[in-house]
């Protein structure tokens, strides 16, 4: 009887693991089949809309991106501004973050639930009014330099301008991700001891000292995963760059790609699919890093 | 000891200034604006571009009469509903049920699942134009006559249909890691003394798996519909809200106000109308969070 009954828990059990796999494998391929066609175009010489084996294999469309598209330059623009604008947050967030753990003012829960309620706000919703603004912005520091440099203004303001400019753009982006960083900074100081700052104070050193020598070797792990996911949440981002950049000189890997597949007759989608798997592997790189971080991440904050 | 704490929280003020200026700068500013604005007439050209002036409730008006602005709501719930509500969380706690037994490519299967989040949203929405455009040679044209059924035109037989599809496909890993860590705090013993006490593997699931894991799920899925109604480029890059605004999500409707057709006053009364709405479920993520703040 004993034995009777374990045989069965056994194919019990066996039957499990089987549903386990089958519903695994599925999900799977649900989640990797969209990829084939766009991995197998890349190394293709005669690339297609659709998915079919490359006769001709070739590295060609990945020279190509550098040499006949603009691809290098696109790819230049989104790693400089993603690049300041994670930059940044991480330096926001880890002062931030560890001025709202250690803070026992009054503002202090009011701050966080509003740092919650921020990270709600969907920026589709908030693009219109903050284009308003920073188009006044940017009229107003164009009236300001016009007369002080007069030809050299555009110039200027590629680098500085609010809109059609990399300071806009980086200030949006790192202040669309500044709520979920802020997040994760204080809840990671919230998880190391004041001792060491203490034993650090009762040395006698400054507040910069501390930061320097005691809190940012402490907080790494915490700058790490912030920094991670702000990097990947605004290098995926299309609605900011759509909205705030268009001339060709400020063309990022999303609005080139967009650009590019709209030209309905001329696509060539072999170099698409090129500049498409260049512009994922930063962010699947990161993902690999940050895992360990998602769940803390994905229950304090907000997904993005 | 007491100067030295006072010039500490000085300190630590300091710290934060930066951080909630550009919060209130860029994000607190716009929302209170959109309000003012949509009660203008602002537009990106044309005469009212230059001297923008109040005009009441009138796009507030319009709004409420407006068949496509319903539509887009319309649509928005239904892909909020279809994708995160039911489809990711499906697929995710599937996925992280399964993952919670000792199985062999653990880490192998949870990669190929994280992979489509990874995906920036130009590149999703690229790989499913491929997968969906095209007619017979779409890829899912393609499986599906292997099983002998004639496919549709999928972008314009079930356009809302296939979003909702494209937006499950992207949102699993999401689901998956925030059920799994739900999942996780269930205590060991509690299963193993069902399991002794002869209940079977769905009893087991109904009576104690999912009354412990409920505060996880409605966090899910609170935290999921928020993030839902953001999502533009996905959609954007694949439909673009077409056929006939079958996809017109309450985003893209705002992006189409405001930047195609430019009337900005009109795209903020929408934006506030979104605003108040994701407040609304923002409050109710509050309230369950207040507990670990």
């Amino acid at each position: 009887m004993p034995t009777a009954l374990s045989s069965a828990r056994r194919r019990q059990r066996h039957g499990h693991s089987f549903l386990s796999y089958s519903t695994l494998l599925l999900i799977s391929v649900f989640c990797i089949v969209p990829f084939f066609w766009i991995f197998l175009s890349s190394f293709d010489g005669d690339a297609q809309l659709f998915l079919h084996w490359p006769q001709q294999w070739t590295f060609d469309n990945y020279t190509r991106v550098f040499t006949v598209e603009d691809g290098g330059l696109w790819l230049f623009n989104s790693l400089f501004i993603v690049g300041c604008a994670t930059i940044l947050v991480v330096v926001l967030a880890g002062f931030g973050g560890y001025a709202l753990s250690r803070s026992r003012a009054w503002w202090k829960l009011p701050f966080l639930y509003g740092i919650l309620l921020i990270r709600v706000l969907p920026p589709t919703a908030l693009v219109v009014p903050l284009y308003t603004i920073l188009l006044t912005l940017n009229n107003w520091e164009s009236a300001i330099l016009r007369p002080i440099f007069g030809g050299l203004t555009r110039d200027i303001m590629r680098w500085t301008g609010f809109i059609d400019g990399y300071l806009g753009i980086i200030l949006v982006l790192a202040a669309m991700q500044l709520p979920l960083a802020l997040w994760i900074m204080k809840t990671f100081f919230d998880s190391v001891s004041p001792e060491y700052e203490e034993a650090a104070i009762i040395d006698g050193a400054s507040l910069v000292q501390r930061i320097r020598y005691v809190l940012i070797p402490l907080a790494l792990p915490g700058l790490a995963a912030a920094g991670l996911f702000s990097f990947i949440f605004a290098w995926g981002d299309f609605l900011m760059p759509l909205i705030f950049l268009s001339s060709p000189e400020l063309q990022t890997l999303p609005l080139g790609l967009f650009r590019a597949f709209l030209r309905v007759n001329e696509i060539d989608y072999g170099l698409l699919a090129a500049i498409s798997i260049i512009y994922l592997l930063p962010p699947a790189a990161a993902f690999v890093f940050a895992r360990r971080f998602l769940v803390a991440t994905f229950t304090g904050g907000v997904k993005g | 000891m007491k100067h030295r704490r006072r010039t500490a929280a000085w300190q630590l003020n300091l710290l934060l200034f930066p951080s909630a200026l550009i919060l209130a700068l860029f994000i607190i500013y716009p929302a209170l604006y959109s309000v003012y604005m949509s009660f203008t007439n602002e537009a990106l050209v044309g005469p009212s571009a230059r001297n923008p002036s109040l005009v009441g409730f009138r796009n507030y008006l319009r709004l409420f009469g407006d068949a496509e602005f319903w539509n887009a709501l319309y649509v928005t719930l239904v892909f909020v509903v279809g994708s995160a509500i039911i489809g990711q969380f499906v697929l995710g706690l599937a996925s992280a049920l399964a993952l919670t037994r000792r199985i062999r490519f653990r880490s192998l299967f949870s990669v190929f699942i994280l992979l489509p989040n990874a995906a920036p949203e130009v590149v999703a929405g690229f790989m499913w134009i491929s997968m969906l455009a095209g007619g017979d040679n779409a890829t899912l044209s393609r499986i599906v006559m292997f099983f002998g059924i004639t496919p549709p035109d999928w972008l314009q037989v079930f356009p809302l249909w296939m979003i909702i599809i494209v937006n499950t496909w992207r949102g699993i890993a999401t689901a998956m890691i925030l059920l799994s860590a739900g999942l996780s705090t269930i205590p060991q013993d509690v299963l193993e003394a069902a399991r002794i006490d002869g209940a079977r593997p769905f009893q087991i699931f109904r009576r104690i798996t999912l009354p412990l894991m409920l505060p996880t799920i409605v966090l899910y899925m609170l935290i999921s519909a928020v993030s839902t109604i953001a999502v533009f480029g996905l959609i954007y890059t694949l439909t673009r809200g077409g056929p006939g605004g079958a996809t017109e999500l309450v985003s893209i409707y705002i992006y189409n106000q405001s930047f195609t057709a430019f009337q900005l006053g009109y795209g903020a009364a929408v934006s506030v109308i979104v605003l108040l709405i994701s407040m609304a479920i923002g409050i109710a993520y509050v309230r369950m969070m207040a507990v670990k703040v």
